[in-house]
């Protein structure tokens, strides 16, 4: 069976460190189940990084949903890509006819600022701060020629600006790549604006077999992969090749012939580094490209491959296990019309590629690319 | 509670250098900074192997948020040892050194971190 989405629900994003867990998947769930006509689920895959255990049946008996498969998934920042991922392929097979995708995430309660290097991992107990290893990516491009300091800071100023059209944004602004230089070096040359914020928030989404309804929007491929050792046997910076090769898996599913058919993008933009590096990876920029495509606003709202329309994770938020989920909803808004003063016009294809992790020696924990298409 | 240091074990090198301590694989020959039981990339059986103690900044950067037992700023660098795996180590002085730069892996570094200084 086909699989498609037949609703998707957001959370506000944001800090939100007194607001309780059940009320920020309530917020994400109810808004899903409406927007697909309401009824039961027969199964839920919530996907989380550091929320407590148990997080998962605690918020959905808050709601009803209870004596049913319920899997929790964690695969670092795509834990919301590999849930709706599952939920998508046990559909696909008819394991479960209608299935709840869920991520959420609360790092307001976990983190008092940036995320804490793990000390089981050997970077992390190095002091490897995830800013420092997307940081290392980004000096390396500087160091051969393939971006230029002001094209990193074109990312956060266009996906700030996409973020002031969407109400559910962390945060937005008009910002000059003046301003996003010259805001807090976080990790060298990583400046305060270039940096995803710590964020609370919840998405969810339904996904059923394709009945051919007005609004659903269709699943063509999808495909998951951790990364490959990572080290000098790759002439890439961390974090290209997982992407490239998830996406090869996916486009080969979905019988996309070229990335460039792609109308629309959400991609991991949890630095201003990784948006450049995922759409050479993506093939929706050449190699050593993706900064110019930043700078001459070929991937803004209005140009030939708008990218993050919803302010990505830099300005909509970063609640790790929600993000995925988040990005689903935003290309379902703009497959189907919906996404208002954001909408990319006329848009027929999307694309949602989610990556992350810090586990050393690895080209990423994890890596999911959907290609979605309107109804 | 007590974790097991995961990092990469420094052993003294020629000249009160170090080396890492790591293993290299029997298959396909791919050099790991730890003593994992197996090769990363395929799978295939491993040896004990030394590498360093020289090698080339990959990259470098310099941290200069809190993170937590450390004091910022701090210039960390991810090191291709000559014929090696690419490790992260600390430069100390605080500055990022160039990409491309030749550094000298230190046997005695504080903390147990491994280290690198720009090479003589």
């Amino acid at each position: 069976m086909n699989p498609a989405v037949h609703g998707v629900g957001t959370s506000h994003f944001g800090r939100r460190p007194g607001t309780d867990l059940v009320s920020l998947a309530w917020d994400a769930v109810s808004d899903a189940l409406a927007d697909a006509g309401g009824g039961p689920v027969d199964a839920v895959w919530v996907g989380t990084v550091f929320a407590p255990a148990g997080v998962a049946q605690r918020v959905l008996r808050a709601m009803g949903i209870t004596g049913i498969p319920v899997v929790t998934v964690e695969n670092a920042c795509a834990s919301g890509t590999t849930a709706f991922a599952e939920a998508c392929e046990a559909v696909r097979t008819g394991r479960y006819g209608r299935v709840l995708a869920l991520g959420i995430e609360q790092m307001s309660a976990a983190f008092d600022g940036a995320i804490t290097p793990e000390r089981t991992d050997p970077e992390g107990a190095t002091g490897l701060a995830l800013p420092a290893l997307y940081a290392m990516a980004a000096t390396r491009y500087l160091h051969d020629g393939a971006v230029t300091r002001e094209q990193l800071a074109a990312v956060a100023v266009k996906n700030h600006a996409h973020a002031l059209h969407n109400p559910q944004a962390q945060y937005a602004g008009r910002y000059t790549v003046e301003e996003v230089l010259a805001s807090r070096m976080i990790a060298d040359p990583l400046t305060l604006l270039q940096c995803c914020p710590t964020s609370d928030g919840a998405a969810a989404a339904v996904v059923a077999a394709s009945s051919g309804g007005v609004r659903e929007v269709g699943v063509r491929g999808i495909a998951l992969r951790s990364g490959a050792p990572w080290g000098r046997r790759s002439p890439h910076v961390w974090g290209h090749d997982v992407v490239r090769d998830t996406a090869a898996d996916a486009y080969a599913a979905a019988g996309l012939h070229a990335a460039t058919d792609v109308d629309v993008a959400e991609v991991h933009d949890a630095f201003t580094i990784g948006e450049i590096v995922t759409t050479e990876a993506l093939g929706l920029a050449a190699p050593g490209e993706g900064g110019k495509a930043a700078g001459t606003g070929v991937t803004t709202l209005g140009g030939t491959h708008p990218v993050n329309p919803s302010g990505g994770l830099l300005s909509r938020g970063h609640p790790l296990g929600a993000t995925g989920l988040a990005q689903v909803a935003e290309i379902v808004r703009q497959l189907r019309g919906d996404a208002g003063g954001r909408q990319v016009d006329g848009a027929r294809i999307g694309l949602v590629e989610t990556m992350g992790g810090g586990v050393s020696a690895l080209d990423g924990n994890a890596c999911v690319v959907a290609v979605l298409e309107a109804p | 509670m007590t974790v097991a240091d995961p990092r990469p074990r420094i052993a003294s090198g020629p000249g009160g250098s170090g080396v890492v301590a790591g293993v290299r694989c029997q298959a396909c020959a791919e050099p790991v900074a730890y003593a994992w039981p197996a090769c990363p990339a395929c799978g295939g059986p491993i040896a004990p192997a030394e590498f360093g103690p020289g090698g080339v900044v990959w990259s470098a950067t310099v941290v200069r948020i809190p993170v937590a037992g450390r004091t910022p700023p701090y210039a960390l660098a991810y090191v291709d040892l000559d014929d090696g795996p690419r490790v992260l180590a600390h430069v100390p002085g605080g500055a990022a050194p160039a990409v491309g730069t030749r550094v000298r892996l230190r046997a005695d570094a504080p903390g147990g971190d491994p280290q690198v200084e720009v090479a003589p």
